[in-house]
């Protein structure tokens, strides 16, 4: 549905995308996956045509987005970062007016008005003035903008950006049944809303490529690197126990200590060899030699394994795999 | 082409159904209808025929009231045309919709000039009043209202390029108002410079009060006419040329 070749976007002097290729397949979920500034924003821009590539070929649905723009603009529905809105209009009129300029025919303009609305659920709000709109609602007439001309692709960039718990699942949810219609690319900052919603990962970072496959595969490379374990005991007795557990490289005390208390937290890190599979049997071997030393476990819990983490660990293989390559 | 109805009509959506147009048509009226109202009164008091001046003449030409006006209120209108979208973001949903620049472009100019043809509508009753009291001659309003619309169509172009240009609508206003006020003034120097010398003659050709003075006299002549196809055309040009830029910003 989407293929994108070798992209280079610069400003000015400055590389924002580097070379990035990938493809989006018909008919999946994909999830942009990088943090702040990573470059996503842009690629997506391009993608739906607000701005041209420094070099590359980026092709939507077979339509080139630099010398085929209008066909290739016909078959997005884009939705931008900020959801930007016209203040002074009604919901309605909005959508209305967003058909009409992409091209839907009068006849079919109020059906599918009414379905768009109906999908980004936001029926409920049809008279209401955009400005006055809540966060979610705005995000939400965003969708329906970019559902209204029933386009192959959706491209959707940060769509729970800046919602409270509650509005993220929601839209999560809208995007996922979406998903069984639509072919969606949306990028996110947020790992557990790749997991969420997306069959397949695009992992980007300082406008390089790092990983790219279905979300399965990228959930692997989310290893926990430690356990963090809260025990009511003897500080000495508690380390010594935890040390000697096998795959244990270092146990660091991370809790403000108290006075009086005997309750403590440790992070107890894993050494680089041990296994994936072997971190849940090291991990009840930490708690079981804790008991054994005469210490109550009140907690146990993998720390970290956070987006920052799993690009550490990709990056790190990128550029492992690259001076392979060289040497 | 496409694009341009759904444009179109939103402009003039935003332009009314926000305050903007209705505050400039009262101030715009206002000021009108002050100066429609000290002319009857300067003619009907004169108690010698002013054989070469009529009231549409005077209204249309002698007078700096017409570009004070147009002065402040034409940059207003178009202030906000690309600027507001650049600074809210809407430019981005606008942009990447199957829309052509120059349908963007044109459908903004057109809104804006069609709610200058607004400002300018209910003035024809000035007309009829002056219809009923005395001879009219319809020739000389309609190259009066000819000049009017020339004018003002290519302020309003030099307004949408200055509001491409900045995300201010400040600044659009600002820049706007200044090239109508170098042009104003450009003509004014017709009168100060010496006759037969270059400066001289680029003054005459761009000065718009002699431009208002031969509509209000009836007389269209063909270099007006070329000067403000140009003041028109020109700048559309380059606001289409700008919009096309920013994908390379």
């Amino acid at each position: 549905m989407v293929s994108v070749e070798h992209l280079v976007k610069r400003y000015g002097p400055r590389l924002a995308v580097d070379d990035i290729s990938f493809e989006v397949p018909r008919g999946e979920v994909v999830g942009f996956l990088g943090p702040n500034g990573a470059g996503k924003s842009t690629t997506l821009r391009i993608l739906a045509g607000f701005l041209g590539q420094t070099a590359g070929k980026v092709t939507v649905d077979g339509h080139d987005v630099k010398d085929d723009s209008y066909a290739a603009r016909a078959c997005i529905g884009y939705m931008p970062e900020a959801v930007p809105l016209y203040p002074e209009m009604r919901v309605a009129e909005y959508l209305t007016f967003r058909a009409e300029l992409k091209g839907v025919a009068r006849k079919e303009r109020r059906a599918s008005v009414d379905a768009a609305m109906e999908k980004a659920n936001v029926t409920d709000v049809a008279n209401v003035v955009l400005g006055n709109l809540s966060k979610g609602y705005r995000q939400r007439a965003g969708l329906a903008d970019a559902l209204v001309a029933k386009p192959k692709l959706l491209v959707l960039d940060e769509p729970t950006a800046g919602l409270d718990p509650n509005q993220i699942v929601e839209v999560r949810d809208v995007i996922k049944a979406l998903g069984r219609d639509h072919t969606v690319l949306l990028s996110t900052h947020i790992l557990s809303e790749v997991e969420a919603s997306c069959t397949r990962v695009v992992v980007i970072d300082r406008g390089k490529l790092v990983a790219d496959g279905p979300t399965a595969e990228i959930r692997r490379m989310r290893r926990a690197p430690a356990l963090d374990v809260t025990v009511r005991g003897a500080e000495e007795a508690a380390t010594a126990a935890m040390k000697k557990v096998e795959g244990v490289a270092s146990v660091k005390r991370v809790d403000a200590p108290a006075a009086g208390a005997d309750v403590a937290t440790y992070r107890c890190l894993w050494t680089k060899k041990l296994a994936d599979a072997d971190v849940a049997q090291a991990s009840e071997q930490i708690i079981a030699a804790l008991v054994a030393a005469g210490c109550a476990v009140r907690e146990a819990h993998a720390s970290g394994g956070s987006l920052e983490d799993v690009f550490r660990e990709l990056t790190r293989g990128a550029r492992e795999e690259a001076e392979a390559r060289a040497s | 082409m496409s694009g341009f109805w759904p444009i179109y009509k939103r402009e003039l959506f935003a332009f009314f159904v926000t305050p903007l147009a209705w505050v400039l048509i009262c101030v715009f009226l206002v000021v009108q209808g002050m100066h429609f109202d000290l002319l009857v009164e300067h003619f009907s008091n004169s108690t010698e025929v002013i054989s070469d001046q009529t009231p549409i003449q005077a209204f249309f030409g002698n007078t700096v009231l017409l570009y004070l006006v147009l002065f402040l209120l034409v940059p207003a209108m178009t202030m906000r045309l690309f600027a507001e979208e650049r600074r809210a973001g809407t430019i981005e949903t606008l942009m990447t919709a199957p829309v052509s620049s120059a349908a963007v472009v044109l459908a903004k100019y057109l809104a804006a000039l069609t709610t200058y043809v607004a400002m300018w509508a209910p003035t024809t009753l000035y007309l009829t009043i002056l219809a009923r009291t005395g001879d009219l001659d319809w020739h000389v309003a309609a190259s009066s209202y000819l000049g009017v619309l020339l004018v003002g169509a290519g302020y309003l172009s030099l307004g949408i390029l200055a509001s491409a240009m900045t995300k201010s609508q400040f600044l659009a206003l600002v820049m706007s108002a200044l090239v109508i006020l170098v042009l104003f003034i450009m003509g004014i120097a017709e009168f100060v410079t010496q006759d037969g010398t270059m400066v001289h003659d680029v003054c005459a050709y761009v000065s718009v009060w002699s431009q208002m003075n031969d509509f209000a006299s009836g007389i269209v002549d063909l270099r007006h006419l070329a000067f403000n196809a140009t003041l028109i055309v020109l700048p559309l040009f380059i606001t289409t040329r700008v919009v096309d830029a920013w994908r390379w910003g």
